[in-house]
């Protein structure tokens, strides 16, 4: 007590100080001396923060400084904002208003005040400091608005109050009347709060007028029957909408124990919240979705946005407890596990589901306002729930079971789903964005499963890929022992092979001429299956019936359905795949058929993932990459390589004399490999269709970035080839001239050229040992044509050609040509000639001219020495192929050489030679 | 920097030199930062307070010294805490039991120092005092000269009666 009495003596002296405000407070920092302590202004402010509303009003009747400070605009706009109902840009517009009625005003009032001195009446003071201002219009409007206003709203809360005080004591419906109008203003009041700069306590007075007393009341309250406010609001809507409003409410409470009244009224709202949720089930249980559940549905969503009643109509519904009904997950798996997937029962699972989902979908658009959204959380839960286990199930189950049986189901039922997930119709309260929001729903079902999925995929490929090469392989080893004897069997079906050839090659051209128009044809041909429900095997058929007229040899195997030979290619196919035996040593192409037949399988199936977008599409695409890659890989390094390298091997290794038979128009080797180069050819030509039809039509890979694995590889795969073609060719050159060497050397008689008398003219045509050459050169460039590069092809066959010119002058000077021979010499160089004029390679030509003229010499009779040198001499005759030594060197292989030379020699170096 | 446990000097304004420990000290924002700004040595030199007398400055320390433990306030309470105030503790609330003239004393000091918490303490302790009193009373506790009309004052009580207890 005595305390108190010594700062109130203190207290005296420093209230002068006090009132000079901002500048006491200044002072006092600075003055050393103890003086009696004054709070400043700023503190005094942070104190009024921890008052309650009503203090604070009460504290504003101490003094005008402290008026001011109370009624300061920002305290209250403060507490507008934290119940999140102040609009800047409103407060903006109707400060600007303000401030142009403001000017009119000022002038209407200029013209008044020349009449009336200090109209303003009570609010005269304020009038004053407004004048001399004129930024506070809120005091100019407090003055004459305010007063109507206030008086307005004393009478309303007496009426309120009264009304409460009475319901509060029970009495009944006497009051009724009156009671029913305050209720009706508070239950609407948090909607009607203006943003007005200036009249923040205004506003905040008509939201705390209303609504402090329920809250107060219901933070005092002892239990759910007490507060007043389930006894003023008899209907739960409004119950509702008043627990929401004092929720709202709550926050701008920032006085002591806010926490405790939020906490009660948290407490009550649970309660409220329960009982409503207790109707909403029972109206639930007894399918009364019209009355009962409707009713409770929009009294949730007042409260609180209903998330409670949607969590229990999902949580309990019944489709949740009917799982089974739908549909068991395992009817999808075969009894056998072959590898096969049955879609039919999950596709009535899904359509069930869907049906489901619709009907639910009229429920929820019949019991729950437009304003929530339930079916998304519905569908969300029911695919969680429902979908997600199935899935789970499902591909679990198919996983232990066949690894082939789960990739299928994957990608099966994903298209399923996204079908399923266009089934589904929005409801009334669904926004424009439904579809693709229950489509990210599916997909989400499918995430967990999809990583595992990529990867099991590639895998997969690559063991199947894999397992076929090396059976393949362990195959071939088992036959190496008989692979010899098989080359040798080769031979002697080479006419068998000749006419396939003919038919094969008329197929493997045919990629080139439909190439350039594939990208034309192929849009419809797979975007057709990806709209329609497209399982992989409906895929294929589209691919077909699409390319049904242009025979590609990679349709052959893809899918059973075109096993049966309808078409024509089908039927050469089958022709061509029993001749193919041949090679079948080196690589098959029924490996590659059916390698690239499994790619894109396994392509489709990873596609179908890659349309979801985002990064699991980018994940998807990249496995699509790399399970073509994967492709290339085994075929090509796996595959074809080796058989390359094998091949070129065989004929590195082929030595004519070795040979027994050489009756045949080929060299087996060669031939071998010649096939070979068409059949990687034809393989490379099913890639490039393959890569442009499944990779780059559907967009899975983009044909322009070369940074991207899978036209790395395919470049790789195409160069890897291309080398292999070379090599082999290069050997390839090498043992066709050996052949010919061999068969000059074997076949040609000595008395070929230089016949003895007796059988002189006997026959004036072309040597056997001619014909054979030509026959066996022109079989094996011939194989070649369109199977090759025409560039590659020109320079082999250019090489052939020299190399052929090369060996024939080496044989020709080994043989001794008579007059009488040189006719059949003649003949066969025009044999020969007639052969490379075929290739249609001029400075070629020009060589066997070369030759043909050649063999001229060997015409001129003894008794023309003297021509013989000029003919000798005469360089432009041989267009500058042979110089005149080579061609004294021919002469000189004339029969009678010995007689001639003298002559020859004098006339070609004149008398000088002679004297020697 | 010093280790934590190391004592600092401080002068209160009559002159009086008081030991404190650093740590408690820092509680004190303008004592941190001035540490932090001078160099390890200066810190053995008292450092004046000219505005804190050596009664409020030991009670000042008392505080300081209780909540020691307490976690630093962050910039974002800052803004929270005057929509949000939470009560006051029961320590606080005995501490705070000084006569009037102790608690403004207090107030200042905490607002000089900077000390948030203990000036957060001290305005809900001065609010709790105004609570449930009469203008006149409040008045009265506060020594505030009433320059009010009757007709004012009662137009103020008019004008917020919506905000009356019932």
């Amino acid at each position: 007590m005595s305390n108190f009495k010594r700062s109130t003596l203190t207290g005296g002296a420093a209230a002068p100080s006090q009132r000079d405000s901002v500048l006491a407070s200044l002072r006092q920092t600075k003055i050393v001396a103890p003086v009696k302590p004054v709070l400043p202004a700023e503190l005094i402010a942070t104190i009024l923060d921890y008052l309650p509303v009503p203090e604070l009003l009460r504290f504003a009747r101490t003094a005008k400084r402290f008026r001011e400070m109370v009624y300061d605009d920002t305290r209250w706009v403060q507490r507008i904002k934290s119940m999140g109902l102040w609009d800047e840009a409103e407060a903006r517009r109707r400060f600007e208003e303000g401030v142009r009625r403001q000017r009119e005003r000022e002038k209407e009032e200029m013209a008044r005040r020349a009449g009336v001195g200090g109209a303003n009446g009570a609010g005269g003071a304020a009038g004053n400091g407004i004048a001399a201002e004129g930024k506070t219009p809120v005091t100019l409007f407090d003055a004459g608005v305010e007063e109507e206003r206030i008086a307005q709203r004393r009478k309303t809360l007496e009426e309120g109050f009264a009304d409460i005080s009475l319901t509060a004591n029970g009495s009944s419906d006497s009051t009724a009347g009156a009671a029913h109008r305050d209720p009706m203003v508070a239950l609407k009041v948090l909607k009607s709060v203006r943003s007005i700069r200036g009249h923040a306590r205004q506003e905040y007075g008509r939201v705390y007028g209303a609504l402090a007393p329920y809250y107060l009341d219901l933070a005092r309250s002892l239990s759910h029957t007490d507060p007043v406010l389930f006894r003023a609001f008899r209907d739960p809507e409004q119950q509702a909408q008043m627990l929401a409003q004092l929720k709202i409410f709550a926050k701008s409470d920032f006085a002591q124990g806010w926490h405790a009244r939020e906490e009660k009224l948290e407490t009550m709202i649970g309660i409220f919240e329960n009982a409503v949720l207790r109707e909403f089930e029972q109206g639930y249980d007894a399918g009364d979705y019209d009355g009962r559940m409707k009713r409770y549905a929009h009294v949730l969503v007042t409260l609180n946005g209903g998330v409670a009643g949607i969590d229990m109509f999902i949580q309990n519904h019944v489709l949740m407890q009917q799982k089974e009904t739908l549909g068991r997950p395992l009817d999808c798996l075969p009894s056998v596990p072959n590898g096969s997937i049955l879609l039919g029962p999950s596709h009535d699972f899904l359509g069930r589901l869907a049906t489901a989902l619709n009907e639910q979908g009229a429920v929820i658009d019949k019991v729950f306002p437009t304003s929530v959204e339930v079916l998304i959380p519905f569908v969300e839960r029911v695919s969680e729930e429902i979908l997600g286990e199935y899935l789970t199930t499902l591909f679990d189950e198919a996983h232990d079971r066949n690894v082939e049986s789960y990739l299928k189901a994957v990608s099966g039922i994903f298209e399923q789903c996204l079908l399923f997930s266009d089934m589904i119709k929005p409801a009334k309260s669904s926004k424009d964005d439904f579809s693709v929001t229950i489509k990210q729903i599916i997909i989400r079902c499918f995430e967990p499963h999809i990583d595992l999925y990529l990867s099991e995929e590639l895998d997969f490929f690559k063991k199947t890929s894999e397992a076929q090469v090396e059976a393949w392989e362990k195959r071939l080893f088992d036959e190496e022992a008989s692979t010899e004897s098989f080359f040798m069997a080769n031979v002697n079906r080479q006419a068998a092979k000749r006419d396939f050839l003919t038919s094969f090659k008329k197929v493997v051209m045919m990629p080139v001429n439909v190439l350039p128009t594939i990208p034309l044809s192929s849009p419809f041909a797979t975007s057709k299956p990806a709209a329609a429900q497209a399982s992989s095997g409906s895929d294929a058929l589209g691919l077909s019936s699409s390319r049904a007229n242009t025979p590609l040899p990679d349709d052959r195997a893809p899918s059973p359905r075109q096993e049966a030979p309808t078409t024509e290619l089908a039927a050469k196919a089958a022709i061509m795949n029993s001749r193919l035996e041949g090679i079948k040593s080196l690589f098959s192409i029924e490996i590659a058929l059916n390698l690239i037949h499994a790619t894109k399988s396994n392509i489709e199936r990873a596609a179908v993932f890659a349309k979801i977008g985002g990064q699991t599409g980018e994940e998807a695409k990249e496995q699509c990459d790399a399970i073509f890659v994967q492709l290339l890989q085994i075929l090509g390094t796996r595959h074809i390589k080796a058989g390359f390298d094998k091949a070129v091997n065989h004929l590195a290794d082929y030595n004519p004399r070795n040979v027994a038979e050489h009756n045949q128009p080929g060299v087996a080797p060669l031939v071998t490999f010649l096939e070979l180069v068409n059949v990687g050819d034809l393989i490379q030509q099913m890639v490039d269709v393959f890569y442009v039809q499944e990779m780059v039509t559907t967009k899975l890979t983009d044909r322009d970035d070369f940074l991207s694995p899978a036209v790395k590889e395919k470049k790789r795969f195409e160069q890897m080839l291309d080398e292999r073609v070379a090599a082999g060719l290069n050997k390839g050159i090498d043992v066709l001239m050996d052949e010919v060497e061999y068969l000059c050397a074997t076949i040609q008689q000595p008395t070929d050229f230089n016949p003895t008398a007796s059988e002189q003219m006997m026959d004036i045509g072309t040597t056997q040992t001619a014909t054979r050459i030509v026959d066996i050169v022109s079989s094996h460039t011939g194989m070649l044509t369109g199977s090759t590069d025409k560039n590659m092809l020109d320079v082999f066959n250019q090489e052939v050609g020299l190399r052929l010119f090369t060996a024939l002058c080496k044989h020709l000077k080994r043989q001794r040509i008579s007059i009488d021979g040189a006719i059949k010499l003649i003949s066969d160089t025009n044999h020969y000639h007639a052969y490379i004029s075929t290739l249609k390679n001029k400075s070629l030509t020009q060589y066997f001219d070369a030759l043909r003229e050649l063999s001229q010499i060997y015409l001129i009779s003894p008794k023309h020495a003297k021509e013989i040198a000029t003919i000798i001499a005469d360089s432009d005759r041989y267009y500058g192929i042979f110089r005149a030594e080579e061609v004294y060197e021919f002469a000189e292989r004339r029969a009678d050489w010995f007689v001639v030379k003298r002559d020859v020699e004098r006339a070609m170096y004149g008398i000088g030679c002679a004297v020697m | 920097m010093a280790a934590p446990e190391s004592t600092i000097m401080l002068t209160s304004s009559d002159g009086t030199d008081i030991s404190v420990e650093r740590q408690v000290a820092e509680r004190s924002i303008l004592i941190k930062n001035l540490l932090a700004d001078l160099p390890g040595e200066a810190t053995t030199e008292a450092i004046p307070i000219p505005n804190v007398n050596e009664p409020v400055l030991r009670k000042v320390i008392e505080w300081c010294d209780h909540h020691k433990k307490d976690p630093p306030a962050s910039a974002e309470d800052d803004s929270d805490s005057r929509k949000k105030s939470t009560d006051i503790d029961e320590w606080d609330q005995k501490f705070m039991q000084v006569d009037q003239e102790m608690l403004f004393e207090i107030i200042l000091a905490a607002n000089y120092l900077d000390i948030k918490a203990l000036l957060d303490v001290g305005c809900k302790t001065v609010a709790n005092m105004i609570k449930g009193k009469s203008p006149d009373e409040i008045r009265k506790t506060f020594n505030i000269q009433n320059d009010f009309t009757p007709e004012e004052e009662d137009q103020i009580r008019r004008e917020n009666e919506w905000a009356e207890d019932r």
